[in-house]
């Protein structure tokens, strides 16, 4: 299985206005890996994760999602199919209960305009959900309202409703983004876990954290792939130590 | 069609644009005030009203019809200053549907106090004597005074194109409705620049009340039909855009005019229908997210 | 104050599961509340009114301003069978909410797609077109004048006929449509569908990324709140027997959001209350003066301002229960 594709951009482009943001990227995400997409501040990073996770139409080129053209799908389409994703701004159901956002996010496969039973009558969902949310190390928050819970907290809740649709595919965006150094390690650890069982891809500006756990990196810069690989050819690669050593920032310490 | 010439046709279409005219003015003002503050002023045709009875009480006391006109659009505009001052402001931040309930709110109060202060009957406002009569513009007789209608609404326009394209004050405006954060880190005062276009746009419906007054009569319901009208128009051409404003008000003007010449019944339909085409075809209108100037 | 906020906080949790039977029970010895019974049956019906309004304004967070066309589309379809073709009440009942459902198809599939403020503005335009049409249709509708002779005199119940003049008749025969209304809406607001309805007022994106279909769950909303709405407007032209032009108009969707913010949005109770203060309000001030819109008016800036949560929506919130 190692060798297939679920998901590759071919020749995606991105023009906000006169301001070019992806210029004919193409990548190809082999399934069961955990990717990480890399690269200095306005490399593109963000825009790359908008349009391969649907929320941006790009300019030119398409998605490919299984053997599928996913371009310009819709967001339930695409969930529906297997995608499901984290932002880079905390996005959850903020008054209901880290249990309730879960369950809704898992009731989705199951009932999603049943108008005459009870919703707890639909079985199972929320055991599902209890799970998930041990699995993440909420198991004791589940009747905090979202909002109540602390950041790092919120960024695994949303990672437990990302996980509730059961998807083949994870995509996240900066999950660590804003996080301490204890909730950043608990967080890499999960990501690890997670990714034994589906295919992962990791857009992450800290280069240092994603080296030693991604199958594959790539290097986004200028809108452009700078490079391609695992860890260790991206590691010794001329080009990408030169933009990451060019900024001039601890940054590149990863690089050792 | 028996008996519709080709010169009563396009008398149908100066009667649609002098229509359209009044339309223009309403929605402009509208457009300006969602562009810049995101808020649906439900009040809109409340002012145009107000303009129309301080029209009648401007008229009263100075006898002067030029000096209301004049008056009209800054007492109207003051207004439009205490509200946004007053009612508005505390509103921003919570979301877009709190402003719209308070302009809503506040069209019944301002019905219900001209109501106390002229009473519940309608006015007559007659044309101005300079200003009765026809003249003959090729086609037929057309009264004089839409023809004024026209002629005060183009240099109105024009001189607001000037503001906003030419003047420092216009920059601001634009970039605003762009984004208000970049004009408040060039630190500019935002909540001035809204407060002053809020007046604008108020000022804009007053001055369309007299202007229509003696065309459509004035009584304390006039709001409603004009607020919808203008609603209409500012879909049709898009929200927030200047220019869709001015096409889509002409344009509805003249198939509500030639409408009620074909099928009469039809004419308070007919705008509704290029709204629903417009809706089905263009979704965001004809000149949508095109920027203020777009 | 705190012993009262407590016990309030209380006997709301314990009637919170069964908030139908409460408000049933309520509602049976309401009449001898108010004033007079004609009072009592208006705040049923544009309660009624109301709570479909809620349904899309308070529980999916979509403000349409476009409502007095389902109450009228209800009002004039079980009018127009009772006066023009003589069907028997429950049909034109029906027929009144069916057509005020249809209306909603097609308002809703116009509409729902323009986000946030346009929504507002194309639902007003549309209804205004609703309006237009029945206003036109005169040989049907009666025009101007309203459709006259939508009598319904007895009402038969098995072997029993009732008598449908006498007020405690009709404010029960209300109640019973009503009690079942809330009924329903009490089980879909707890089934699955109920809980996509709150995912979507809570966070659109979001809702969207678990894989709901946000514009077709709102259109589906839209179009319960349109059935809820045209059987209130069906039981207004029984209740009335003419179905005059205003339940068509701008100011009867302008009554049903002041009515629904006055009494608390998303509450379950609230539009009830809203309706209840708004009639009295009407009732009260315009025996003192003519210009009670003013006082109706300015209560309801007052709300916007400093009470967004309504009567009802504060009060929960004062004994600490959230709306």
């Amino acid at each position: 299985m190692s060798g297939e594709t679920i998901l590759s951009a071919d020749g995606v482009g991105k023009t906000f206005g006169a301001f070019r943001a992806l210029r004919d990227v193409s990548v190809a995400f082999p399934r069961g890996r955990l990717t990480s997409i890399i690269g200095p501040n306005g490399a593109g990073k963000s825009t790359f994760f908008n349009v391969i996770s649907g929320a941006l139409l790009p300019s030119e080129g398409r998605v490919v999602f299984e053997g599928r053209d996913i371009t310009g799908l819709s967001q339930h389409l695409l969930a529906r199919l297997g995608i499901a994703k984290s932002y880079q701004i905390t996005s959850l159901f903020p008054q209901l209960t880290a249990l309730e956002n879960v369950r809704i996010a898992a009731q989705a496969l199951v009932s999603r305009f049943g108008m005459w039973r009870p919703r707890s009558a639909l079985p199972g969902l929320v055991d599902e959900a209890t799970a998930l949310l041990d699995g993440v190390g909420l198991g004791r928050r589940l009747g905090v309202p979202a909002a109540g819970l602390a950041h790092g907290e919120q960024r695994a809740l949303e990672i437990a409703v990302a996980l509730a649709s059961r998807p083949r595919l994870l995509l996240l965006d900066e999950p660590t983004a804003g996080m301490s150094p204890e909730e950043t390690r608990s967080i890499m650890e999960l990501i690890v876990r997670l990714a034994t069982e589906r295919t992962v891809v990791l857009v992450e500006h800290k280069m240092k954290l994603v080296m030693n756990i991604s199958d594959r990196v790539v290097v986004l810069h200028h809108g452009e792939v700078l490079a391609e690989g695992t860890p260790d050819e991206i590691r010794a690669n001329d080009e990408v130590k030169r933009v990451y050593l060019g900024q001039g920032r601890p940054a590149a310490a990863g690089l050792r | 069609m028996t008996g519709i010439t080709l010169d009563l046709l396009l008398l149908q279409v100066f009667t649609g644009l002098a229509l359209g005219t009044i339309f223009v003015l309403l929605a402009v003002g509208l457009s300006l005030i969602f562009g810049l503050l995101t808020v649906v002023n439900f009040a809109h045709g409340a002012f145009f009203m107000v303009g129309a009875y301080m029209g009648v009480y401007l008229l009263g006391v100075t006898g002067s019809f030029w000096f209301s006109l004049v008056g009209v659009p800054l007492v109207v505009g003051v207004l439009g200053l205490v509200v946004e001052r007053a009612l508005i402001r505390p509103l921003y931040g919570r979301g877009l549907d709190y402003p719209l309930l308070l302009t809503f709110g506040l069209g019944y109060v301002l019905v219900d106090l001209i109501r106390i202060g002229f009473g519940i009957e309608g006015r007559t406002f007659s044309t101005p004597a300079a200003l009765q009569g026809s003249v003959d513009i090729g086609v037929g007789h057309f009264p004089l005074y839409r023809l004024f209608v026209m002629a005060v609404t183009a240099l109105l326009l024009l001189a607001l194109w000037w503001l906003i394209e030419g003047t420092r004050y216009g920059l601001i405006i634009r970039a605003g409705a762009r984004d208000p954060d970049i004009v408040r880190v060039l630190g500019v005062d935002v909540s001035r620049v809204w407060l002053l276009v809020f007046a604008l746009g108020t000022a804009l419906a007053g001055l369309a009340g007299i202007l229509a007054a003696p065309m459509r009569g004035v009584y304390p319901e006039m709001g409603i039909p004009v607020l919808i009208e203008a609603f209409v128009v500012t879909v049709v051409g898009g929200m927030g855009s200047l220019r869709g404003a001015v096409v889509a008000g002409l344009l509805i003007g003249m198939v509500v005019s030639l409408t009620s010449l074909v099928a009469p019944p039809m004419a308070n339909i007919s705008m509704f229908v290029v709204m629903a085409l417009v809706l089905l075809l263009r979704p965001s209108g004809l000149f949508g997210r095109a920027g203020l100037m777009g | 104050m705190s012993a009262l906020r407590t016990a309030l906080g209380r006997v709301v949790a314990l009637c919170g599961p069964h908030r139908v039977a409460v408000m049933i029970v309520f509602f049976v010895v309401f009449p001898w509340l108010m004033p007079y019974k004609a009072l009592a049956i208006n705040v049923l019906i544009l309660g009624l009114f109301a709570v479909g309004f809620n349904i899309v304004f308070g529980y999916t967070g979509l403000l349409s301003f476009g409502h007095a066309a389902f109450f009228g589309l209800g009002a004039y379809g079980c009018g127009i069978a009772i006066a023009r073709y003589g069907l028997p009440w429950p049909l034109a009942l029906g027929a009144g909410v069916l057509l005020a459902g249809v209306g909603a198809v097609l308002i809703g599939g116009l509409s729902i797609r323009r986000r946030g403020i346009y929504f507002a503005m194309v639902t007003l335009a549309l209804a205004q077109l609703v309006y237009y049409i029945f206003y036109q249709a005169e040989p049907i509708t009666g025009g101007e004048n309203g459709l006259r002779g939508v009598d319904v005199r007895t009402i038969a119940l098995g072997p029993v006929a009732l008598d449908f003049l006498a007020p405690t008749v009709k404010y029960y025969f209300v109640l019973v449509f009503v009690s079942l209304a809330l009924w329903c809406l009490s089980r879909v607001l707890e089934s699955p569908f109920g809980a996509v309805l709150e995912a979507i007022r809570e966070n659109e994106t979001r809702a969207r990324a678990c894989g709901f279909d946000v514009d077709g769950t709102k259109l589906a909303a839209f179009v319960l709140s349109g059935l809820f709405c045209g059987l209130a407007g069906g039981l207004k032209a029984m209740h009335l027997s003419i179905v005059p032009t205003e339940v068509l108009h701008y100011q009867t969707s302008g009554l049903v959001v002041i009515m629904a913010l006055l009494g608390g949005m998303g509450t379950f109770f609230g539009p009830f209350v809203g309706a209840a203060v708004f009639l009295l309000i009407e009732d009260q001030v315009s025996l003192v003066t003519a210009q009670w819109q003013l006082v109706a008016g300015s209560l309801f800036m007052v709300f916007v301002l400093f009470f967004p949560n309504g009567i009802w929506g504060s009060l929960l919130q004062w004994v600490g229960r959230a709306p």
